[in-house]
């Protein structure tokens, strides 16, 4: 019957398709062979995995119950990594959109301008905050003011490209229409791209305010202020249930501003 | 009682248009004095200061011209860190990978089997994203020694908090027409998530994992510091030695490293979405 | 073999009005059954009802003599009897056609067979049987949106055959298509479910479909049903009772 001779046509191709052809096999052989020479090289061993999670159990065991009265001397860095990031997202908008604008495809006509500007951004941000907070330090010394620029500089980078990819997304309608009317380059840049990639913008900076803090909190390790500098203490130190309670501040900090962040989120959109 | 003119309804609307804008204009005012109180209370606070920037910027370039030119022939030293780095980005986000599925299902409100395992999982992973992974690298190597295994482990930690919470959100926000339908079959509640959810959320997933590859690459390259493996180690070592020419060296590398890693898992995750 | 309804109302939580209102019939084994209706009428919370997944407010539902209503009922068991069909097609676009088919047997397979996303040899049989009933078999490995509306609901036509059930439910299985397509697939149904011996409940809102294709209408309006007997009765006054009652009118229409 010409309908079993379908359906046993279909399912012949099914079997064919789920086979393991010799090319599938080569391939897993491959990956498994990838994976295995880099866990060697990364140092994982079954016997070592087993003996680290007892071992760093034990760690975050010594760190209870935490010291509370140290965290009287927390709050002043606590509240300076917050202002580093603060002033860290400033200084990287005013970074990056400058340039995150030039690097735009839609937005800039001279290749040349367009990949230099990319260019510094990739610079900017390939270089980790952590090094740039290095070179900052040897400039203006020690305290959060390096800090604040390192993470400045760095951001901008992200954020730069974040806009320039942003303003490459967008609806080319409105751009079209306005520059019919005969508006100026920059009109057409002020009123139909900009407000288009805004929202857009918003998100960004939100996000990676909260990524700020998180990256503030170790900027201490190389003497660029907030928290970091008592957590690497406290940890050199031995003093676990100091560092108990420098992460669970750490944690309450992000958790807050992660809450505020949805919050705010809600009321724009 | 007539309709009212062209003239009048002109000018109603401008009149309305000028109440408005005075409105946001004054709103503006208030939210641009706020913000700009804030800035400057906080400048003042962390001693933002252009001037003393100007003044450091001899300092800085004294820096790079200690730094340049690179020395090229460190770089054959570093071909096994640059090495080491990449596994331990490697193994770090497999391990997130394979650690994240279960708690995002965990941590999901449609696929949660129970509110307390919905908030402890979220409450772990909340820490888990919290905790940068050079604080963790931090007490691991106290925990394991100093070496990239250190390290693996505070990458795959931060990584699994952030790809389970992501996975989490996209499986909260699935379309729910084919998860009806397949409810509708009979099929059980395991079934529903494995044939109706899951596939809808599968490239979003690939695609983010990549992502978090390449900020793994970026962790890894400055673990080092505090003694978790790969390039970060090379880095701090030639600086305290003074040997600044190889510190060029080694940033030159590791900017060649992640600007490779993230052009590569660019066009990848393109090619997904 | 028969579905009796009997007194099904709903109310859902925080409306004023009620979707369904005391709505009795009884559907013999085998009918083409057209539920004919504006939207918002309760066409798809009764269906809904039936399958539960919408519990009603009051009233009981019958399959072959058993209750089914009741909170003790096996829900997964009672769903394998009845497949659905939606108006959004609703199949699951990143997986293949035979995939999506292969779903409607879920009902039937263990959890844990299921873990490795795999099925037996009997349930491939099936599924790709179904799919030559609808004609789709030769697009079998093709992801599923990249296929037309018509073709995907009749996709979707074979996952509800492949469950074996004994009652289809069609939620307005053709308001996204257009004329043409949207009576091939209602044929697609019909033959299918003639050749099989199951009983189709088919929401429809469009009278000439119901014309075409019902063995008997049941006409309804706000929550209630207004009309019952075959196409041939639907009269212009039938029809406006349906259509435009006002609310507040009496549903006392007789059986």
């Amino acid at each position: 019957m010409a309908v079993s001779a379908t359906v046993d046509g279909v399912l012949a191709e099914l079997a064919a398709r789920k086979r393991w052809r010799l090319s599938h096999v080569a391939v897993a052989a491959v990956v498994v062979a990838f994976l295995a020479w880099c866990a060697e090289g990364a140092g994982l061993r079954p016997k070592e995995l087993a003996n680290a999670l007892p071992a760093i159990g034990e760690y975050f065991y010594r760190m209870t119950p935490p010291k509370w009265e140290f965290s009287e001397v927390l709050w002043k860095p606590a509240v300076e990594t917050l202002y580093i990031a603060l002033w860290g997202n400033v200084i990287a908008l005013l970074i990056g959109l400058p340039l995150g604008i030039l690097a735009a495809g839609n937005v800039t006509r001279s290749a040349l301008v367009r990949n230099s500007a990319k260019a510094v951004l990739n610079l900017l941000r390939s270089i980790s905050e952590l090094i740039w907070a290095v070179f900052f330090v040897a400039a203006v010394g020690l305290g959060p003011f390096p800090g604040a620029l390192a993470l400045g500089v760095n951001f901008g980078g992200i954020l730069g490209r974040l806009y320039a990819e942003a303003l490459e997304n967008i609806d080319p309608g409105p751009v079209e229409a306005l520059e019919a009317t005969g508006a100026s380059r920059l009109q057409v840049i002020a009123y139909a791209m900009l407000p288009q990639a805004l929202p857009q913008f918003v998100t960004f900076n939100l996000y990676w305010f909260e990524v700020g803090v998180r990256s503030a909190t170790v900027l201490g390790m190389v003497g660029a202020g907030g928290i970091g500098f008592e957590l690497v203490t406290t940890i050199r130190l031995f003093e676990w249930r100091e560092t108990g309670v420098v992460l669970l501040l750490i944690l309450a900090m992000v958790t807050i501003i992660d809450m505020a962040s949805t919050w705010i989120r809600s009321k724009i959109y | 009682m007539s309709a009212p003119t062209f003239d009048a309804v002109v000018a109603a609307t401008l009149a309305q248009e000028s109440q408005r804008r005075m409105r946001r204009s004054t709103h503006a005012l208030i939210w641009g004095v706020a913000v700009v109180a804030v800035l400057w209370f906080t400048a003042a606070q962390i001693g933002l200061n252009p001037l003393a920037l100007a003044k450091g910027l001899p300092f800085m370039a004294d820096f790079f011209s200690r730094m340049f030119p690179p020395d090229l022939a460190h770089l054959g030293l570093l071909g096994d860190v640059t090495v080491e780095t990449i596994q331990i980005a490697v193994w770090g986000t497999l391990i997130a990978i394979v650690l994240s599925i279960p708690l995002a299902l965990l941590g999901a409100k449609n696929t949660t089997p129970h509110p307390i395992v919905f908030h402890a999982t979220r409450m772990l992973l909340n820490a888990l994203r919290a905790i940068n992974e050079l604080v963790f690298a931090l007490i691991f190597v106290a925990a394991v020694g100093l070496g990239p295994f250190a390290g693996v482990l505070a990458i795959a930690l931060h990584a699994t908090g952030m790809l389970a919470k992501f996975c989490a959100e996209e499986l909260e926000g699935v379309d729910r027409g084919p998860v009806e339908a397949v409810q509708a079959t009979g099929a059980g509640r395991m079934q529903v998530i494995l044939f109706g959810m899951i596939p809808q959320v599968i490239p979003a997933f690939i695609s983010y994992s990549i992502y978090r590859f390449d900020v793994s690459i970026r962790a890894a390259t400055i673990l080092g510091l505090v003694g978790a493996g790969g390039l970060g180690f090379s880095l701090i070592k030639t600086m305290k030695l003074f040997k600044y020419h190889e510190t060029a060296t080694c940033i030159l590398v590791i900017f060649v490293l992640v600007f490779v890693s993230d052009w590569a898992c660019s066009r990848i995750r393109a090619k997904i979405l | 073999m028969d579905l009796e309804i009997k007194g099904l109302s709903k109310t859902y939580p925080g409306a004023s009005v009620r979707a369904l209102n005391d709505v009795s019939i009884r559907v013999p084994a085998g009918e083409f059954l057209v539920i004919l209706g504006p939207s918002g009428a309760g066409k798809s919370t009764l269906l809904r009802c039936i399958n539960r997944l919408v519990e009603p407010s009051e009233g009981k539902v019958f399959h072959n003599g058993a209750e089914i209503t009741s909170a003790n009922g096996d829900l997964r068991a009672i769903r394998r009897s009845f497949g659905m069909v939606f108006q959004q097609f609703n199949l699951v676009k990143r997986l293949s056609v035979l995939t999506n088919v292969l779903s409607g047997r879920l009902g039937h397979r263990s959890v844990l067979r299921s873990l490795a996303y795999s099925f037996p040899e009997a349930d491939k049989r099936i599924a790709v049987e179904c799919l030559a009933r609808v004609n789709m078999d030769h697009k079998a490995f093709q992801r599923a949106d990249t296929l037309s509306g018509g073709e995907q609901q009749r996709v979707a036509i074979a996952r509800a055959l492949a469950q074996q059930p004994q009652v289809i439910l069609a939620d307005e299985p053709v308001a996204s298509l257009d004329p043409k397509i949207a009576r091939q697939v209602l044929g697609y149904l019909r033959q299918a479910a003639q050749e099989l011996g199951i009983t189709v409940l088919c929401n429809l809102h469009q009278v000439d479909y119901a014309r075409e294709f019902a063995e008997r209408v049941v006409g309804m309006s706000r929550g209630a049903v207004v009309f019952e007997g075959p196409s041939s009765l639907l009269t212009d006054e039938v029809l406006h009772r349906i259509y435009y009652r006002e609310p507040g009118e009496e549903a006392k229409e007789e059986q």
